[in-house]
């Protein structure tokens, strides 16, 4: 890992002096940040992740949220729908609106949005393996309230590759996902103009244990193998490029941090400039979004996560974010109650507002530590990408599991240094308290499952029986081949074909993912 | 519970009292929920701390949990649920432990759970939840205070370890086949505790064999690390349930030489399979010094054979040269290898290659293999089966070859 104290002493002041004078926000390669102004001329979105239970009751929490100054919206769905099964799967018992809200067709996705402006509220879903699914729901879901698609603004994540490395929310084997998320970007790409169609992300990857390196290397792998995947299919760099953004974590190192971000829109600018040929600045350009790192939180003396979050947010403000989210201190125990919720979004506020840091554009700036830690990413990047060449690129190294045993290894690592006291944790190793007060917690409702479960039945009910089995066949006949199988998925949604429907007849042609290669 | 038919007295006591057995933990995660990194972590740090440690992975279901804890015969089981649905889950798991007769099994819970649904968990029978900022010695705490404590068969307690679910069935469902599958898995670790005394007995130390001898076979299944054996072996299980055949898989991995610890990941490449009561699966840990199989393993395979498993598959440690004693217990030594970069076959795996009767070419769509299969030709005299991405049927080629009795 890099540490500032091993910086002090390598730190070459020359060529530190010479990237001051070279360097300037707003300009290639964007290492000081991606706009000449950064937040004197617009300040980051505050999007706070939230989903639970029934698509209504997320969207009275998305209301409470907008009513208290939140700038944009970020949807969670529950395990069921990530996995791409309804509600009423027998594999889903127990887990139905507990960690994000449940969607099963179309009509959920209108009531989860039923009365937000869908043109003039940024909308950015979570969603991997049935990300196509979702997007077809939420498209269908606009232009039934009358919305033009060439105005929605917003992001899915569709990352399917860091579900490989870290997060495991897999349904399909590596390329047949792929294509599915590539087949999403192009389709977006031309008629989805303001979207961001795929949110390439580090952040799962830092959760399941990586270092700063691991996240920084493996993300933009993944968004190299993105590339190369529409370049493939006949795309020009410029085409596609300005719609690729990012989703990075805000982790307890604060310097550490800041050096990231530098590092990862300085290579990701050059890689597309000077090895993807990209001629316009928004190709280059790196947009992220961040995360305050949840697997930083504790359980004890939860209040303790306030000040913890408050000093990742201000990493990755200070690191030039274009949108933050900050967790709440209850987040070990529960999904976040209204307070915590608003706690947290008050800390961005004060932040944006109250400190003064967004008069300043890249502050760490030829700062003699953080340039040179920012060098040394990007060397560790560089290092990463040529093990990941040298294994046969991405699938192979996902085959070889090189990914998983990285983040392992290093996942181990942190939790002895931690075991052993050498890593200190607040209220946790160290500066215990014998009792910790007790907060409030959300209660999931348990009935959630079986109101879910009607609204599925009833639309069952009232749908076209013929028009689901043709769509759902269609969707079979143009999986098998090389056709983008977008339309096909917008036909379905629109016959009111549910998810689990949908990602069953897309896995008889694309079979499923098994743990063979664990 | 009734106490399962034991080996006679003279030939387990003395090794009982040699070897003390290592804690086993099966490590598992219910449910839909991914997230991995604390069961791996708490995975590595429970092998460090010298237990034996059955990784069970992601998605399982309460039936493949409870199938895991038997065929392992583990003491312990360690359920991760960061997924918010433990209070569904964990009694859901609990009752299928009672139903295959796993009532003494002691269960943990580790990830997010809030502090108010820690009591019912308790109640329900669990011994110990665990949340974010646990360290491992605590846990590794928990788990040793009942490892001193040898297990001794006949002292089964007849009454449940555990306190009666609300709502879930009784613990007498447990049928006589799942009591006659936990006697079997507990015979196999009392062949393995009796090495080497009962090396030299018969190997009719199971009743109720339900094949002729002649449809029994044996399998090793050796080549180096990470030649993707144990995928291999996941592969042939699949094609021996397509054929409606019964098998076992006895999976060997090393046992540290320091710690006395194991890690043992061998299951997860099933998971989809189970709970499926015609695959027996047991993870064995493999000191040093033993060849690459577990000690115990010939006498395992027969009881195994005998309880109607008319085929086990034995995945070795990766055998290296003069590493032959697995040909003594098993009808076929099946070699695999794959193409690697750009080397040709080193003298090391030639040595290997000796012991093959049938030598398996995995991957055989990647660039190499074409060289490496006429190397091989030029090599050795025993078949080449290769099995690849556009070879499907080469595992159903490989049975087909290994029916042959040596």
């Amino acid at each position: 890992m890099v540490t500032v104290a091993k910086c002090r002493q390598t730190v070459d002041a020359a060529a530190v002096a010479a990237n001051r004078t070279i360097e300037q926000p707003g300009v290639f390669p964007f290492t000081r940040g991606i706009h000449a102004d950064m937040y004197r001329g617009r300040l980051w979105t505050m999007r706070q992740f939230a989903g639970f239970g029934t698509p209504r009751q997320t969207n009275e929490r998305f209301r409470f949220l907008l009513s208290k100054g939140q700038t944009g919206l970020s949807t969670a769905f529950d395990l069921p729908t990530l996995m791409g099964l309804d509600s009423d799967a027998p594999q889903s018992a127990g887990e139905v609106g507990r960690l994000g809200v449940a969607v099963d067709t179309v009509d959920d996705v209108r009531q989860l949005f039923d009365g937000i402006p869908l043109e003039d509220v940024s909308v950015s879903m979570t969603i991997n393996a049935s990300a196509a699914v979702l997007m077809a729901f939420y498209l269908v879901a606009a232009e039934e309230a009358g919305c033009d698609w060439t105005r929605l603004r917003g992001t899915i994540q569709n990352d399917i590759l860091k579900e490989f490395h870290a997060q495991n929310e897999i349904v399909f084997p590596p390329a047949g996902s792929v294509r599915l998320a590539v087949d999403l970007i192009e389709f977006c790409t031309r008629r989805v103009p303001l979207w961001n169609t795929v949110s390439i992300s580090g952040y799962h990857i830092r959760e399941a244990g990586s270092t700063a390196a691991q996240e920084l290397a493996f993300t933009l792998a993944d968004g190299r193998h993105y590339v190369e995947e529409m370049l493939q299919r006949g795309w020009k760099a410029d085409g596609f490029a300005p719609r690729l953004s990012f989703f990075f974590n805000a982790h307890n190192n604060l310097l550490e941090e800041v050096a990231k971000y530098r590092a990862a829109r300085r290579i990701w600018a050059t890689m597309m400039r000077d090895e993807f040929g990209a001629c316009e600045p928004a190709s280059w350009k790196l947009r992220f979004h961040a995360q305050t790192a949840g697997c930083t939180l504790q359980s004890r003396q939860p209040e303790v996560n306030v000040i913890r979050v408050a000093y990742q947010a201000l990493a990755a403000v200070l690191g030039g974010c274009q949108s933050l989210h900050t967790n709440s201190l209850d987040e070990t125990l529960a999904l976040p109650s209204e307070h915590a919720v608003t706690l947290a979004l008050r800390t961005q506020q004060v932040l944006a507002h109250e400190t003064g840091i967004p008069e300043f554009v890249d502050p760490f700036g030829g700062s003699d530590c953080v340039e040179t830690l920012t060098e040394q990413f990007c060397d560790q990047a560089a290092d990463y990408f040529e093990q990941i060449a040298d294994q046969g690129g991405m699938f192979a190294a996902i085959d070889s599991g090189f990914f998983r045993r990285e983040i392992a290894e290093a996942a181990y690592a942190e939790q002895r240094l931690i075991d052993s006291g050498q890593k200190v944790i607040v209220g946790v190793n160290r500066f215990e308290e014998a009792v910790d007060e007790p907060i409030e917690l959300l209660e999931i409702d348990p009935t959630i499952e079986r109101e879910q479960v009607k609204a599925l039945h009833h639309v069952k009910a009232t749908r076209s029986p013929d028009a689901v089995r043709q769509a759902l066949a269609e969707v079979r006949r143009v999986t098998a081949t090389d056709v983008n199988l977008f339309p096909a998925l917008l036909e379905a949604a629109g016959a009111r074909a549910t998810v689990g429907e949908i990602m069953n007849a897309l896995a008889d042609a694309l079979g499923r993912y098994t743990l063979e290669r664990e | 519970m009734p106490a399962c038919e034991t080996l006679p007295a003279s030939v387990v006591s003395e090794s009982a009292d040699a070897q003390r057995r290592a804690c086993r933990i099966v490590l598992a995660k219910v449910g839909l929920d991914g997230h991995d990194r604390g069961i791996k972590v708490v995975a590595r740090g429970l092998r460090d701390a010298g237990l034996h440690v059955i990784y069970g992975g992601i998605w399982q279901t309460p039936e493949a949990v409870a199938q895991a804890v038997v065929d392992e015969d583990a003491e312990w089981l360690g359920l991760s649920l960061l997924s918010g649905a433990h209070l569904t889950l964990v009694p859901r798991v609990l009752a299928a432990l009672d139903q295959a007769g796993a009532d003494d099994v002691r269960v943990v819970v580790g990830g997010i759970v809030p502090e108010s649904d820690v009591e019912p968990l308790r109640q329900a029978g669990v011994a110990g939840v665990f949340g974010p900022g646990t360290a491992i010695e605590s846990i590794v705490h928990l788990l040793q205070d009942s490892a001193q404590v040898n297990r001794e068969f006949e002292q089964i307690p007849s009454e449940r370890n555990r306190p009666q679910l609300q709502g879930v069935a009784s613990s007498s469902v447990a049928t006589g086949t799942a009591r006659s599958r936990q006697c079997l898995s507990r015979r196999l670790s009392e062949l393995s505790d009796a090495q080497p005394a009962v090396e030299q007995q018969s190997t009719s130390t199971c009743n109720g064999g339900s094949k002729p001898a002649s449809s029994r076979r044996t399998i090793a299944f050796a080549g180096s690390a990470g030649v993707g054996k144990s995928s291999l072996i996941a592969r042939v299980v699949k094609e021996l349930r397509r054929r409606e055949q019964r098998v076992a898989v006895l999976a060997c991995d090393p046992q540290s030489p320091l710690t006395g610890g194991a890690l043992l990941g061998d299951r997860v490449r099933l998971t989809e399979v189970f709970p499926d009561e015609g695959v027996f699966f047991r993870s064995l840990a493999v000191p040093s010094g033993h060849q690459g199989i577990a000690p115990g393993i010939g006498l395992m395979a027969g009881c195994l054979h005998e309880s109607g498993f008319g085929t086990v598959l034995i995945e070795t440690v990766g055998l290296g040269q003069g590493d032959v004693a697995v040909r003594n217990v098993v009808d076929q030594v099946v070699v695999v290898v794959q193409p690697e970069s750009g080397d040709s076959i080193q003298w090391d795996k030639a040595g290997l290659l000796e012991v093959a009767d049938i030598v398996v070419l995995q991957k055989a769509d990647l660039p190499g293999a074409g060289r490496l299969q006429s190397e091989l030709a030029d090599t050795v005299n025993v078949p080449v089966v290769t099995v690849g991405r556009d070879r499907p049927d080469g595992v159903g080629e490989l049975l087909d070859r290994c029916v042959v009795r040596r």
